[in-house]
């Protein structure tokens, strides 16, 4: 398993400080190679990456989950505006704030841009990928891992409830859209990196997000004008997420003829429960079938195939952090409602899919460290290191610290929650006190929020809130309130 | 000399190849007035004015021809010709697979003024329908029912806005993949409902458009 580093300094310091302790500095007459090495700290230095991600957004995180989101929204603005490179992937976190701070219509813009930049970085870039190899995978632009391109989506449909609902189906759509799009490239990356004459293995089954028909169904229903709509959408959400807890209750209601009754309304309760996966700095022992696609890499840049190795590279790993919550608990007028259940596991969605192409991160790394190394071996060669012990000496220091200079790709959307909740809530019509409260196994715990919410008839009212742990962060959202 | 080409074709080709493209320069945006003549932007993503615009103008051009001969109206509102029959416009319902986002006002006031611009409708002010609906408590798709449509054509008729018909307008699409290219294709229905009889007339437009990856994946498929 791999090991998650420390790190104390920026990645650069280090270098710079590792250098000025290998190193003597002094002028030596007829020393031609000094030259040659310092241009070579130059431009390894210039190479390095700083701070990894996940450490940027440490200070955006804690402000958030403190519910500080003035703080939290300057941080990730500012982080935006330093590494402009990175800036959708603050973006990410941006919308989330936007979204907790009651301004669903701007975090509905800004993942817009997101998922179009996205669609765009899909695209390889020639540039980045042999950036990358000489230096980290941070160097290329981020498109998005494969959940979180299904999640910029599935919080666009959030997003769009919350302030206007006109958009709201067409995300819903591509949620589904997407992720068979992913399924495909997914089937298609598996059989190419198979070795000819065998057998392509079999793709693991990957979490379906079950929000886009959950959205159609939900929409279909309060408009009552297609009913089979509502009974293919129901029978979708209990396919793709067989364990929902309310599922097989809403698709009776659709099979049945059990619509809202009359002087009634409905209340959906959407909840981001939990603090969502991260990811962590890593080494890792490269697996056979990383092996096997570091060496199609190195053969598309050259005509050699990849030497044998074991040792471990840096990469990135999706960490679910443990969370105390497990749902929230809702009560109308006093009266116990029930309990918000999962209807997308954000943390194994994210889990299971960066896992599904692990293989070609580890991958990346071992080519990267191949070519870094045959860099080394060749100025070794130019400058005739064998005869020159100190040229010898300074590529073997500036070789390792290359290498050490390299960051794992942690770049990633650090607000997501665990889990994305559901509680459908059939009440009377009229002015209602909605409380929500954290649960665990063991029942409500933390601060109860209450919130007003007006009943229509007949009508669908969204609520939206976030509870990465006991309490509400933001504000709660209710569909029916929002004003511009 | 084995390991050298080895050595050459793994490190230097990658770096040289890095370096040579590092040194471009970052583009600056820039921004121009169209000109009449000019055409349209075709969106590499999603439907734009290149889409929306002919739909709207084929779909409302065809409704209001339609319409043309079948309007008699019943009295003249002053020498200068025929009453103007008053159109209440319920807004554009987005059943596609994009997002309209702020395209929806756009294609609503294109609508708008076309219609307008006819000698035999008048449309009511967007924001005395939305006024009325929200004094009748009600959403557009509601409107179906004859009871609700009485209601809401009396509240019009409180705030002087009688109305003689409704028109919903629906946007749809039709998407097939193939190989990461696809091709979607767009219509735009038009539906006039009279209030008074409850007959209806329908127009719709279709455009298709192709989402390649690359000029050769079009040149693949077209």
């Amino acid at each position: 398993m791999g090991r998650t580093t420390a790190r104390w300094f920026p990645r650069h310091t280090q270098f710079m400080l590792l250098l000025s302790l290998t190193f003597d500095h002094s002028p030596r007459p007829g020393q031609p190679s000094r030259m040659l090495w310092m241009a070579g700290c130059v431009i390894v230095a210039g190479l390095c990456g700083c701070a990894s991600h996940v450490n940027r957004v440490v200070s955006i995180r804690n402000n958030f989950y403190a519910g500080h989101l003035e703080e939290a929204r300057a941080q990730a603005q500012d982080m935006r505006d330093k590494h402009k490179a990175d800036r959708d992937v603050f973006d990410l976190d941006r919308a989330m704030i936007e979204l907790c701070a009651g301004h669903p219509k701007e975090s509905e813009r800004i993942l817009r841009r997101v998922r179009d930049d996205f669609d765009l970085y899909e695209q390889k870039s020639a540039k980045e990928f042999a950036a990358s190899l000489l230096t980290d995978d941070t160097k290329i632009a981020y498109e998005g891992e494969d959940h979180e391109k299904i999640l910029v989506r599935t919080f666009l449909a959030i997003s769009n409830l919350m302030h206007d609902g006109g958009d709201a189906e067409a995300y819903a759509l591509q949620i589904g859209e997407k992720q068979q799009e992913l399924a495909e490239k997914h089937l298609k990356k598996l059989e190419e990196n198979t070795p000819d004459g065998e057998p392509a293995p079999e793709a693991p089954e990957l979490p379906q997000v079950a929000l886009g028909p959950y959205v159609r169904a939900m929409l279909s229903e309060e408009s009552s004008l297609d009913t089979n709509e509502v009974v293919r959408a129901r029978e979708m959400v209990v396919s793709y997420v067989p364990e929902f807890r309310d599922g097989a209750r809403d698709l009776e209601r659709a099979v049945g003829d059990t619509a809202c009754a009359p002087d009634h309304g409905i209340i959906y309760l959407f909840t981001m429960v939990g603090r969502g996966p991260i990811k962590e700095e890593s080494n890792d022992v490269p697996t056979q079938v990383s092996l096997l696609i570091a060496d199609q890499i190195i053969s598309a840049v050259g005509e050699q195939t990849l030497p044998p190795t074991i040792a471990p590279v840096k990469v990135a790993k999706v960490v679910q952090p443990p969370n105390r919550i497990n749902s929230v608990s809702a009560s109308i007028d006093g009266d116990q409602m029930g309990t918000t259940a999962t209807l997308v596991d954000v943390g194994k969605l994210a889990e299971a899919h960066y896992y599904s192409r692990y293989h070609e991160v580890l991958a990346m790394a071992v080519a990267r460290r191949t070519i870094k190394k045959a860099a080394v071996y060749l100025a070794k060669e130019k400058v005739q290191a064998q005869s020159n012990p100190f040229a010898d000496f300074a590529l073997t220091v500036g070789g390792i610290a290359w290498e050490a200079s390299e960051a794992a790709d942690t770049r990633g959307w650090s607000l997501l929650p665990e889990k994305i909740q559901v509680l459908r809530m059939e009440v009377p019509v009229g002015t209602r006190t909605l409380k929500l409260q954290a649960a665990d196994s063991q029942g409500p715990f933390g601060a109860p929020e209450i919130v007003s919410i007006e009943v229509q008839e007949q009508r669908n009212t969204y609520v939206l809130a976030n509870l990465p742990d006991d309490h509400v962060v933001g504000q709660v959202l209710v569909s029916s309130q929002y004003t511009e | 000399m084995f390991r050298r080409r080895f050595l050459i074709q793994t490190a230097v080709m990658p770096a040289i190849a890095a370096v040579m493209t590092a040194c471009g320069c970052r583009g600056k945006q820039v921004a121009h007035v169209l000109k009449e003549d000019d055409g349209d932007m075709v969106g590499s993503h999603t439907a734009g004015a290149e889409t929306w615009k002919p739909l709207i103008e084929e779909s409302v051009g065809k409704l209001l021809a339609r319409q043309c001969p079948d309007i008699h109206p019943v009295s003249m509102s002053n020498d200068d010709g025929p009453a103007k029959k008053r159109v209440c416009f319920m807004g554009v319902e987005n059943k596609s697979a994009e997002e309209l986002g702020d395209s929806r006002e756009q294609i609503y006031d294109l609508i708008d003024t076309l219609i307008s611009e006819s000698e035999q409708f008048q449309l009511v002010s967007k924001r005395y329908v939305d006024a009325g609906l929200k004094e009748c408590d009600l959403r557009p798709d509601e409107l179906f029912v004859p009871a609700n449509q009485r209601m809401f054509g009396s509240a019009m008729e409180k705030m002087e806005q009688p109305i003689n018909y409704l028109l919903f307008a629906k946007v749809t699409s039709l998407s097939t993949h193939s190989n990461g290219d696809s091709q979607r294709d767009y219509q735009l229905v038009l539906e006039l409902v009279d209030t008074e009889t409850g007959d209806y007339d329908k127009e719709s437009a279709t455009i298709r458009k192709g989402y390649h990856k690359s000029r050769l994946s079009k040149f693949k498929h077209y």
